[in-house]
């Protein structure tokens, strides 16, 4: 599965990372900046939950009239001189994009960020048949530098620090040793060899933010300019959308496009917000001659209509994962998925499955940040209890001991009596353990608590008996 | 895979059978946007956007026809030279021919006119080699600080992009709040039939990333720096 | 007034202190407080750990309990958010949809109840020392109790209140999150209590059992000097000041 980055469990993955103390830390610096600028952003604009309430209905028309709108886009599309090709699944949409290259006879690929084009692997697709496919977004471009993965929907090598990034450098590129590893320095470096790359490339791949429907439009969000590159140089351009990422006229756009800048970093807009229609007209010099929309399934359309739809109404601002407090200690790459954060998990297990994803849904105190901070008002935490219910439930995966244990929960919790009687045995039971009204080594159950923290020991009488006896008097 | 099938799988989930003919209705309940009507005049909105162009960035000139010609001059004198510019009316409109056509080769300054006569490879090479790429922006976006640039037949998109320098020439009374006031513009050009440009570039100051440890690093793929000249009496 | 008090699992066995101190506070104010024997557990532990069937019968056994009482009120905002959530829980057993929808209406967290339905900003108090207060997810983001903490604790005489850095991040409590990714909720805590010993505070104030029992059971094996109180332990001091 192209979505997953290892075999490993997610505890394992949990244990390797919250031990890596950069990734931590920049984990940490970068939530707590984007915090400031995204509040900044949403007071600036004023009425946020009234433009949330309107980008979360935009998403559920569209979702609705799903086919509708897909249909109207693709007659649009086409109306101005592109190609549109609906692909079921991975297989379907490399198979295609590599059938365009193959007519192209292109050899050299640049691509701008897109996470769907992760999800379907489509680098190693076109890698197959000789291609040279270059990631242009710089955190993007860095990792494949090293066959690492992204760690984030947004900012992908947000794991990694600047020493780290010159080392990969010098080792691949060439970067002098003596150079700084300033930031500016290693990106004016890149933009000089990628400059040439640009302009030596035969086809752009790009995912799409956002397509509309009524115009046949695709629309890139970034901020380095290197999907403006991208849809202006190659003769061939070839944009792959998720098959709900749209909205019906640039009225809708614009609403998006509002609520993806200011969530996703805060700001107002991004630099470069390209709005691209069919391919170059007749007499124009630049910008692709040939302009392909792959529009993907791959799992979307059995998340619609289902307990999970509301997850379809994402647009990718990563503000979930900016807030989660729980991405903050472990990173993105514990999640073992393109889509991290709380977003990832969320989706991850059900476009690939819960074999391998099935801690992903624990893997949240259901604090609730998720869900305050999306701009589309997906009840992220709500979709993380859901999935649980259905992993107990329906998929009978939970582990025995705790299903008995809930049982017993259940028939004591429900019993008045019972349940008194079982609080007091209890407190009894464990009263042993305690030394200075502490549990530090809890038996059972409570070993897993008492491997962190200590238990408080049950008080010798409980707030029942002492209401009950106190001078005032019980009562009922 | 068919599209048909396609979206027949789609609408089976939506428990319904596939809808290709009947527009949905939008019955939106909410209007934010409504409320970020444009009731400022220019003179705010000029007040906003160069306001916002110090956080993006760039630096904002002010010219009227008298002098613009001086200001895109000295403009190109401190970024240097050479020069991409589109092949459009406007030039002349404004009276930059001179300044452009004359006046800079005179000063050993090349000016490159983006042109469907000379190939694309050499189109692209010479904006690759431009220090300045002039462009006029089609609206300005106070709140962002964003010039709107249309494709078009001698307006190459990659004078705005391969340049060291992008510079863009703005008349005063194209300014507009925000995306609101663009997007209602274009829905009805839509409606009304008409097919949009190839290329519609949003463009707010110079290209940046903040790949590299969330540090915000100015020009990475495009230009490196930018400049807006506002035409005041225009 | 009349108020049953719903006094959550945890405080009936564990934080007793809490419980009398709620009790001690609204009899203060004129409130009639009752405790209903039947109840038993909220039913959030198994609810939210995906046992949404095994948590319905203790649920019902609430609802049963609470419903004819005039007012309930509870000092835990996350099972104020339990009832509040009954309603749709039961959104499909309509007869006890229109329980707990009846149950929900009339719950309130204690300071809540205390600044909307009493109307008291001032109880009193009077606690001469430097405290920070911890905001607990459930009670801020789900139940959008936000500001009546603070209100209250802005009126208790001496108190000297500091901002808790980066107050939004969750404590790391979760119910079973904090057995079932005990690691994860390690480093929760821990980051919570960083910035809790960085505001110099001597007490750590919270309006919820389960986030004081995960930062308390923490500090306690650290060895950090700092002491958790619950809001309605600060509420019912009158040290001098």
């Amino acid at each position: 599965m192209a979505i997953q980055f290892n075999e490993h469990h997610f505890n394992d993955n949990v244990e390797k990372n919250v031990h890596n103390d950069f990734m931590r830390g920049a984990v940490a610096s970068a939530q707590d900046h984007l915090y400031t600028k995204r509040l900044d952003a949403v007071e600036e604009l004023g009425d946020w939950e009234q433009w949330r309430n309107h980008a979360q209905e935009i998403r559920q028309h569209v979702l609705e009239h799903l086919d509708y709108y897909l249909h109207e886009l693709a007659i649009n599309v086409e109306k101005a001189g592109g190609h549109v090709y609906f692909a079921h699944d991975a297989n379907e949409a490399n198979a295609y994009i590599r059938d365009v290259v193959r007519q192209k006879n292109a050899k050299k690929i640049v691509k701008s960020k897109s996470m769907v084009t992760e999800e379907i692997s489509l680098n190693d697709a076109l890698e197959a048949e000789g291609c040279q496919v270059l990631e242009t977004d710089l955190g993007e471009y860095i990792l494949q530098l090293e066959g690492d993965k992204p760690s984030h929907i947004v900012a992908p090598s947000l794991h990694k620090n600047k020493d780290q990034i010159k080392e990969v450098f010098v080792e691949k590129l060439g970067y002098d040793e003596q150079n700084t590893s300033e930031a500016g320095e290693l990106a004016r470096y890149v933009r000089e060899i990628l400059r040439d790359e640009f302009l030596a490339a035969d086809v752009g791949v790009t995912g799409c933010n956002f397509a509309v429907a009524d115009s046949g439009s695709i629309c890139l969000v970034t901020n380095e300019g290197n999907a403006g590159l991208v849809t202006t140089i190659p003769k061939t351009h070839i944009a792959v959308m998720g098959m709900e990422r749209l909205v019906p006229s640039m009225e809708e756009l614009e609403v998006l496009v509002t609520m993806l800048t200011r969530s996703a970093v805060g700001q107002k807009l991004s630099s470069y917000v390209n709005i691209v229609t069919g391919p170059k007209h007749a007499q124009e010099v630049d910008g692709p001659e040939d302009f392909h929309v792959v529009v993907l399934d791959n799992g979307r359309s059995s998340i619609l209509g289902g307990d999970f739809e509301e997850v379809l109404q994402c647009i990718r601002c990563g503000a979930c994962v900016n807030t989660c407090p729980v991405y903050r200690h472990i990173g993105g790459h514990s999640y073992n998925s393109i889509y991290s954060g709380p977003i990832g998990a969320v989706l991850t297990p059900l476009l690939a499955g819960y074999d391998d994803y099935k801690e992903l849904p624990y893997a949240s105190s259901l604090c609730g940040a998720c869900t305050e901070v999306c701009p589309v008002k997906i009840p992220l935490h709500e979709l993380l209890l859901k999935h649980r219910q259905v992993i107990v439930e329906e998929e009978g995966r939970a582990p025995v001991s705790e299903s008995a244990m809930m049982k017993l929960f259940e028939f004591g919790a429900s019993r008045s009596p019972l349940y008194r009687f079982g609080t007091k045995v209890a407190a009894k039971a464990i009263k042993p353990f305690a030394k200075d009204d502490m549990i530090s080594k809890g038996p059972g159950p409570l070993k897993t608590w008492t491997n962190v923290r200590d238990f408080p020991a049950p008080k010798e009488q409980r707030l029942r008996d002492w209401f009950e006896t106190r001078d005032k008097g019980g009562n009922v | 895979m068919e599209q048909t099938q396609f979206l027949s799988t789609i609408a089976a989930r939506l428990q319904r059978t596939a809808n290709t003919t009947e527009r949905p209705i939008k019955n939106w309940q909410h209007r934010p946007n409504a409320q970020h009507d444009a009731r400022m005049t220019n003179d705010d909105l000029l007040t906003t956007f160069k306001e916002q162009c110090t956080r993006i960035h760039t630096d904002v000139v002010e010219a009227t026809r008298g002098t613009l010609q001086q200001e895109v001059a000295q403009v190109i004198k401190n970024y240097g030279g050479p020069v991409s510019v589109w092949d459009d009316a406007r030039f002349e409109t404004y009276g930059l021919t001179p300044l452009l056509m004359q006046t800079l080769p005179q000063h050993d300054i090349a000016v490159y006119t983006w042109s469907n006569e000379k190939s694309r490879e050499q189109n692209f090479a010479e904006a690759n080699i431009s220090r300045v790429g002039l462009v006029f922006s089609e609206y300005a976006l106070a709140e962002s600080g964003t010039v709107v640039l249309y494709s078009a037949e001698g307006a190459g998109k990659a004078v705005g992009l391969l340049p060291h320098a992008f510079v863009a020439i703005i008349p005063k009374s194209s300014l507009l709040l925000r995306m609101t006031q663009l997007s209602q513009l274009f829905r009805q050009r839509v409606e009304a039939g008409e097919l949009l440009p190839h290329a519609i570039d949003y463009v707010s100051g110079p290209s940046n990333s903040a790949d590299i440890e969330m540090k915000l690093v100015v020009g990475v793929h495009g230009p490196v720096e930018a400049t807006y000249i506002v035409l005041t009496d225009c | 007034m009349k108020v049953a008090l719903f006094a959550t699992c945890l405080v009936d066995v564990f934080q007793t202190n809490v419980g009398k101190a709620t009790v001690e506070l609204l009899e203060s104010l004129g409130c009639d407080v009752t405790f209903p024997k039947g109840q038993v557990c909220c039913g959030q532990p198994a609810y939210n750990s995906g046992y949404i069937r095994d948590a319905k019968e203790p649920m019902r056994h609430m609802i049963d309990t609470f419903l004819h009482e005039p007012c309930i009120v509870t000092p835990s905002g996350s099972c104020a958010t339990m009832f509040k959530e009954y309603p749709r829980i039961f959104a499909d057993e309509p007869i006890y949809a229109k329980k707990a929808q009846l149950v929900a209406d009339k719950t309130y967290e204690l300071t809540e109840f205390l600044v909307n339905v009493l109307k008291v900003t001032d109880v009193g108090a009077s606690f001469p020392h430097r405290v920070t207060y911890h905001t607990s997810c459930h009670m801020t983001r789900l139940l959008g109790v936000k500001e009546e903490p603070y209100i209250l604790l802005e009126h208790v005489k001496g108190l000297e209140l500091v901002a808790l850095p980066n107050a939004h991040n969750c404590c790391g409590f979760g119910g079973t999150f904090s057995v079932k990714m005990g690691t994860i909720s390690e480093q929760m805590v821990d980051e919570k209590i960083d910035c809790a010993l960085q505001t110099d505070a001597d007490y750590l104030i919270a309006s919820d059992g389960g986030c004081m029992m995960n930062i308390n059971g923490r500090l306690h094996r650290r060895g950090d000097k700092l002491t958790t109180l619950h809001i309605a332990e600060v509420l019912t001091q009158h040290e001098g000041v």
